[in-house]
């Protein structure tokens, strides 16, 4: 997947590679830590006054094979929150929803964990950020054979509904 | 003898299902309508499939009305338990089709799990679900907790309303008529749809910074299944997604207005406010809530993963006030959950157990009840220490002076009792998988009292076995019983009798 890097903001920093899966179970024994993780932002970009801008990085299989492509449906998303300085999302695509996978990027920084600073919320505080693969669209086609099904079905309703009783 | 239903007892069924259905068929419009403005085909088709369903076997059902479509109380109570069984079938259409679940079965999980206001979940990558498949699962929710039955009583008045509104587990009328009571509730809902989506949409554009339309859109969608403690939620990360505390607060008061009562709402609005905190209910979630709170932070400080007061507080709180009232947001993984032992594990599992108000959208016993139980048990042991003659009070508050009568003691004790044994049946089907007592437990109550909160059980890897049973606790624990054992008699009775 590693192809076509692009640094975008932030130095460049040797740290220890760990998945998202990793990071979310060792979450505890990893706090405090320089960490670097692989994922896609999904959801929203929320650009906050004090000058950070929290998103949601996931590293979950359907980062790789998207449902809209054909992916199975393998259970619940592995993601994390994290926040950067806002200037690095700076040029970002938009993040992965519906019809939209979003940026896959290498996200490294530091693993708050229930970081009292914030009453105990727990995300990565990103230092480095490098965009691996640009987001993109993804198809969606429409099911003719499912839209003609239920525009029969409520012309039957109808039907039904407005004949006249029988005496 | 068992009396064996004829064919106009299946006509009236049948007619009521279809009045029902054909409301269900009408709200489905929204998520259609949603699905064209953002233009969202594949769902579109979905939601036309779902609702030509609906209205099919809804102009069906009505033409099955027998000459005289009077209902008693069996037939209501079949109605409700149907309708409970049917509409999640049907409305998983939507949620089958998108392509985010391995089999049909996890599709009406999750469909039966938004409807009955639990929020567990089956679904693959929620973070890439379209918008009008979110909006649908969140207004499961909201039918869900207000009540499908509610909803069709506001619309169409009639006779055996009230044995639909009893049965659909309401034991309070608040007005006169279940008609104005029902309108009343949905405008106590609609009131707090609007401010709750208007505060929750501002706090995303101004404080979070989100999009103004993204903002609208999390905004009602965590009204939705917080006002419902419903518990679903638009990304992955549940309430942990927005890293605020201010738009926790905010959700945190739509939880705790849903767990209250509606005759508790009533009651704040029009009557004596004061009143209010006389009553047992008032008194005992107040205790209950400060009890299993006072238990996880104890536990939770004992383990060090908080390492501020502030932090501590914060988290503990949210946790179980979903917890207790039923909603099952979070603000940490669940697999973080699954590791919380000792005290604060107790206190999570306990405010799940005895979940919200009675006549309120929330799950579990409820605390009327345990306020009744408590009071049963003092009085039996004043009676034991006080002199053989002695008259010991059985009066109480609640919306006025009350006595404790030996018929209520029975149905207190009756239905709670059925709660523990619904506990218990998950957490044996769990145990039997090989699934550890702790995590089978958590589950299982999570389940039965429509909470939604999960350690990792629910996966769409579980078996089939324990998924059909969380789903058998999901519907009973919301129906309270009564309409689920109503049914079996009504099979029973059609099977055997004469």
């Amino acid at each position: 997947m590693t192809t076509g890097f692009l640094l975008l903001a932030g130095p460049a920093l040797a740290t220890e590679e760990v998945s998202v899966e990793e990071l979310v179970e060792q979450a505890a024994g990893l706090a405090g830590e320089e960490v670097t993780v692989e994922g896609e932002l999904v959801g929203d970009y929320g650009f906050r006054d004090d000058g950070w801008m929290w998103t949601q990085l996931n590293g979950d299989v359907y980062v790789d094979e998207p449902i809209r492509e054909g992916g199975s449906p393998l259970g619940a998303n592995t993601g994390i929150g994290i926040r950067m300085p806002i200037e690095f999302a700076e040029g970002l695509d938009p993040p992965g929803r519906y019809r939209s996978r979003g940026p896959v990027v290498l996200a490294t920084g530091t693993w708050k964990y229930h970081d009292p600073e914030r009453q105990g919320e727990s995300f990565l505080e990103v230092e480095a950020l490098v965009v691996v693969e640009p987001g993109r669209q993804l198809s969606e086609h429409a099911d003719w054979k499912v839209i003609v099904s239920g525009a029969l079905l409520i012309s039957g309703a109808a039907a039904i509904g407005f004949a006249r009783p029988r005496v | 003898m068992l009396i064996r239903p004829v064919g106009d007892d299946f006509r009236v069924i049948a007619f009521y299902l279809g009045r029902i259905f054909l409301v269900i068929a009408g709200a489905g419009i929204l998520p259609l309508a949603w699905a064209a403005v953002a233009r969202e085909w594949n769902p579109f088709g979905s939601f036309l499939l779902m609702i030509g369903l609906f209205a099919l076997l809804g102009v069906i059902g009505v033409r099955l009305a027998p000459p005289e479509s009077k209902l008693n109380w069996s037939h209501g109570m079949v109605v409700v338990a149907l309708t409970w069984l049917i509409v999640p079938v049907i409305g998983a259409i939507p949620l089958l089709l998108s392509g985010h679940f391995g089999r049909p079965l996890d599709a009406f999980f999750d469909a039966v799990s938004g409807l009955t206001t639990t929020g567990l979940s089956l679904l693959g990558d929620v973070d890439h679900l379209a918008s009008s498949l979110n909006f649908w699962r969140h207004m499961l929710q909201f039918l869900g907790g207000q009540g499908i039955i509610l909803a069709a009583l506001s619309i169409f008045a009639g006779t055996g309303g009230i044995t639909l509104y009893f049965g659909e587990a309401r034991d309070e009328r608040i007005l006169p008529s279940v008609t104005s009571t029902a309108r009343f509730i949905w405008a106590v809902s609609v009131v707090h749809l609007v401010f709750g989506v208007t505060a929750l949409g501002l706090v995303g554009w101004l404080v979070l910074g989100f999009d103004i339309d993204r903002a609208a859109f999390h905004g009602l969608m965590i009204f939705f299944a917080g006002f419902d403690t419903g518990g679903f939620s638009p990304q992955s990360t549940s309430i942990g997604y927005y890293h605020s505390a201010i738009f926790e607060s905010f959700t945190s008061v739509l939880m705790v207005a849903g767990a209250m009562s509606f005759g508790l709402h009533y009651a704040l609005w029009r009557g004596p406010r004061r009143a209010v905190f006389a009553n047992l209910e008032t008194r005992t979630i107040l205790s209950t809530f400060g009890l299993t709170m006072a238990l996880t932070l104890l536990g939770l400080a004992a383990t060090d993963v908080f390492v501020s007061a502030a932090g501590l507080t914060r988290q503990g709180f949210f946790q179980i006030l979903s917890a207790h009232t039923g909603t099952g947001f979070s603000t940490i993984p669940s697999i973080e959950l699954a590791g919380w032992g000792g005290l604060a594990f107790g206190g999570m599992a306990i405010a799940m157990a005895l979940g919200g108000m009675g006549s309120s959208t929330a799950g579990g016993v409820k605390s009327l009840r345990i306020g009744l139980t408590i009071k049963t048990v003092v009085n039996q042991i004043r009676q034991v220490l006080l002199p053989e003659h002695a008259v010991v009070g059985t009066a109480y508050h609640q919306s006025g002076r009350k006595h404790l009568t030996p018929n209520l003691i029975q149905s207190v004790m009756t239905i709670s009792l059925l709660y523990v044994a619904l506990y218990l049946l998950g957490a044996g089907m769990g145990l039997a998988y090989g699934i550890p007592l702790q995590a089978a437990l958590f589950e299982s109550v999570s389940a039965s009292a429509n909470v939604g909160l999960s350690i990792g059980v629910t996966d769409p890897s579980m078996p089939i076995p324990l998924e059909l049973v969380y789903m058998l606790q999901m519907w009973a624990g919301r129906l309270e019983f009564v309409a689920v054992f109503s049914l079996l008699g009504f099979l029973y009775a059609w099977a055997r009798g004469k």
